[in-house]
């Protein structure tokens, strides 16, 4: 019981990161921080 | 100057246009301390881009607006400069003008002084001009065209505060800058002239929202878009054929009117250069020049570029190599160690110490192992694109891709996607042909980016430790080979079409700053640790489970992934690398190449047998220790260069344990297969959603995995099956 009480929150926080990360916000590339990021721009300007 | 905001006054939008590579980005960099992709080749900024900031009390808002040559509307670059000057109307127009090369900067600078915004010409790359022996007369040059002139050196940061009180002089100025001082000829200023006094007739008002003399010389170029944008109608565009002055025009130069305006534009542009420029003697043949006629050599060009490529991959492993050693002793040693006493002392269940050093450190850890590989191949990318060579590479590659029916200016995008394919993908932007544009992206996955360098370390350290530099560097090739195949087969069946001419402009060679190389190199790299803290981390966690599930399962084999790895091995088998294993880590690199090394940590490695601890301190002074004599064999590595270093990584216990089980499932040649398949196989998942972000469909994606899965199977099967028939191993 303790062992999935342990296991399920893990798991869940590791999809969580997994589709934050890769979907929501498109992956991580070099330009992200550059301000050239299509992505962010497109989220300030929909 | 400093970034931030005023709340006292109002913004002034100031929009910084320029010449590809005339150092627009670096300007903006350097006044409002922002971090714009920069590099020393055109067509880095593609989209237009903001930055923010306040010069004495003046809140700024700085627009890095796409590199041009010219806003007429034929390339995606020049519709959004000329579409966001025209429509946006800024405050103050910053002309950034490559001072080395004033003729034909100033073709842009007739251009935007014909859209009558406030303009203030920054003169960069000063410093070049004074070693090159040039003066120019900027007095000379502000009183003909009508505007401020300031001298810099963007990099360096000098000149800049001044362009700036210049730009917010011009900017409180009201808007609007005193008439244009330059005429392109009677016959044409007559011409437009007449066509400006009807517009003003026909359109009153529009005067307000264009300036009219402008849209004069739209008319008469033809100029659809700009027309539609004013709402002309075809009254208006008849009054082109219809007008005398104009008919006078046409009749007294036998050529049409874009070409008469363009040729005026250059004639305005010629004449101011001599006018202002004085040059030095022509005897002395220049640097630039010298280094051109061997590196842009017809016969020499091809060898020199795959020398550069081979020197960067070599050097990358003389430099890196003894710090992956260092790190992969840091994390399987001490870091497993504190890690499994931490949990012990916390009382956790056997399983989450096995999560937390195979899973975690096990995935993770081994991704992190390579950062610094990845770090001294960005370094040496950085340089050679800081150093003006880069361009000259798709120069060199243009010749050699046109001979095959190819794009040359896609080699641009295929060249960004060795550090990551996400990037390179935004950058077919560049390329107008919306063709073209999808062939490059299709292209793209088969350049061996960042991430795929983990696995060839692991492998070519195995395999073939003492040439990884070589094998590594034939793989980058092989992708650079196969793409131009690719490229010719779609070419000839999906997107059949002329090839429009290619018109590179080759910086001058330049030695980049230390610091610009190490920033640049850190905004390359960084996001591969950002990576394998986010997503890597994720699907490691996810994998242990997937490794570990059913529940209490004895044996890896038997787990969900094992399964899997299992139902899908026999497709592997002719290639000769049939094991489960193989055949999982494949699948999990789907989210990232990286992601095959981290699996196959996991899966070959085993639960650390409980050994003698050393103290804190004893860890702390080895990894210390350790760290000094890493810089120590990266050094000598360097300075004794060619032919020394080896993959061969100095394992500890832990990590030959999982070595030595990749040793025992592969030969060379099918580790080598294996490589190859890694190369070609298919687009991560972040490349995945860039395709359907830049191209609004899944379709492509489907296409570039689809051929990729195939290529990639058939060429590690020609590798294995090929090799075994020549006698090469099994």
């Amino acid at each position: 019981m303790i062992d999935v009480l342990l296991a399920g929150p893990i798991i869940i926080g590791a999809l969580y990161l997994l589709y934050r990360s890769l979907w929501k916000q498109r992956g991580y590339c070099p330009r992200c921080d550059s301000r050239t990021c299509p992505v962010k721009l497109d989220r300030k300007n929909p | 100057m400093r970034p931030g905001s005023d709340r006292g006054r109002e913004t002034i939008t100031v929009a910084v246009a320029g010449n590809p590579n005339s150092g627009k980005s670096t300007l903006i960099n350097a006044v409002a301390g922002t971090r714009l992709q920069v590099g020393n080749w055109p067509g880095v900024t593609v989209e237009k881009k903001e930055a923010h900031l306040v010069h004495d009390g003046h809140p700024i808002r700085l627009v890095d607006l796409p590199g041009t040559y010219s806003l007429s509307p034929y390339s995606q670059e020049e519709i959004i400069a000329r579409d966001y000057l025209v429509q946006d109307q800024p405050d103050v127009l910053i002309d950034v003008v490559d001072a080395t090369n004033l003729e034909r900067n100033l073709y842009l600078t007739m251009q935007l002084l014909e859209l009558e915004r406030p303009v203030v010409v920054a003169l960069n790359f000063f410093d070049e001009v004074r070693k090159k022996g040039l003066v120019i007369n900027i007095q000379a040059l502000e009183e003909a065209l009508g505007v401020r002139v300031v001298p810099t050196v963007a990099s360096r940061g000098e000149g800049l505060p001044e362009l700036m009180a210049a730009a917010v002089q011009a900017g409180q100025n009201g808007g609007r800058r005193a008439p244009r001082k330059l005429a392109y000829g009677e016959d044409l200023e007559r011409a437009a002239q007449s066509l400006e006094d009807r517009l003003q007739e026909r359109y009153p008002g529009l005067a307000e929202r264009y300036p009219l003399r402008w849209l004069a010389y739209k008319l008469m170029e033809g100029d659809q878009m700009a027309l539609q944008e004013a709402n002309l109608d075809a009254e208006a565009a008849a009054w082109v054929s219809s007008a005398a002055a104009v008919k006078h025009l046409k009749s007294s130069h036998d050529e049409d009117l874009e070409g008469l305006l363009a040729e005026a534009r250059h004639g305005v542009a010629a004449g101011l250069t001599r006018e202002v420029l004085k040059r030095p003697g022509w005897s002395k043949v220049e640097l630039t020049e010298r280094l051109d006629r061997i590196i842009l050599n017809r016969i020499l060009g091809i060898p020199v570029f795959l020398l550069a490529m081979w020197l960067v991959f070599k050097l990358t492993f003389d430099l890196g190599n003894p710090f992956v050693d260092w790190v992969d002793g840091v994390f399987s040693g001490p870091l497993t160690r504190w890690t499994t006493a931490l949990l012990t002392w916390l009382a956790a269940p056997a399983w989450l110490t096995s999560l937390a050093t195979e899973g975690v450190i096990g995935g993770v850890g081994t991704v992190l192992t390579f950062v610094p590989l990845i770090f001294a191949m960005m370094f040496f990318i950085t340089l050679l694109e800081g150093s003006g060579y880069m361009a000259r590479a798709a120069f060199v590659m243009d010749r050699a891709m046109h001979l095959l029916g190819l794009h040359g200016k896609s080699f641009i995008p295929m060249l960004l996607g060795f550090g990551c394919n996400v990037p390179a993908l935004y950058a077919t932007r560049a390329l107008e042909n919306p063709k073209d544009k999808v062939l490059t992206a299709l292209l793209i996955p088969l350049m061996s980016c960042g991430a795929k360098l983990p696995v060839y370390a692991l492998f070519t350290g195995l395999f073939f430790a003492a040439h990884a530099g070589t094998v590594i560097w034939s793989l980058y090739m092989a992708g650079i080979v196969l793409a131009m195949v690719m490229g010719i087969i779609f070419k000839r069946t999906l997107f059949r079409g002329e090839n429009p001419l290619f018109v590179m402009e080759l910086p001058p060679y330049r030695l980049p700053t230390l610091k610009s190389l190490m920033i640049h190199t850190w905004e390359k790299g960084k996001h591969f640790i950002i990576k394998a803290g986010t997503y890597i981390l994720a699907v490691s966690v996810l994998m242990w489970f997937l490794l570990h599930l059913p529940w209490g399962v004895e044996d890896k084999k038997d787990s969900v992934l094992g399964k899997l790895g299992q139902g899908l091995a026999p497709i592997f088998q002719p290639l000769g690398f049939g094991q489960w294993q193989a055949a999982s880590s494949l699948v999990t690199g789907f989210v990232a190449k990286e992601i095959v090394v981290a699996t196959m940590g996991q899966i070959y490695g085993k639960e650390a047998e409980p050994e003698e601890t050393p103290s804190l301190g004893d860890d702390v002074k080895d990894i210390a220790m350790s760290f000094g004599k890493a810089v120590m064999d990266a050094g000598s590595n360097v300075v004794s260069t060619f032919g020394v270093a080896t993959l061969a990584v100095e394992e500890d216990e832990k990590t030959k344990d999982w070595r030595d089980a990749l040793q025992e499932q592969f030969t060379p040649l099918s580790a080598l297969a294996f490589l190859a398949f890694t190369l070609l196989y298919m687009p991560c998942m972040v490349t995945a959603v860039a395709y359907k972000q830049e191209f609004g469909t899944w379709k492509w994606f489907g296409l570039a995995t689809g051929y990729g899965l195939i290529l990639a199977w058939l060429v590690a099967l020609i590798i294995y099956q090929g090799g075994k028939l020549l006698g090469l191993g099994g």
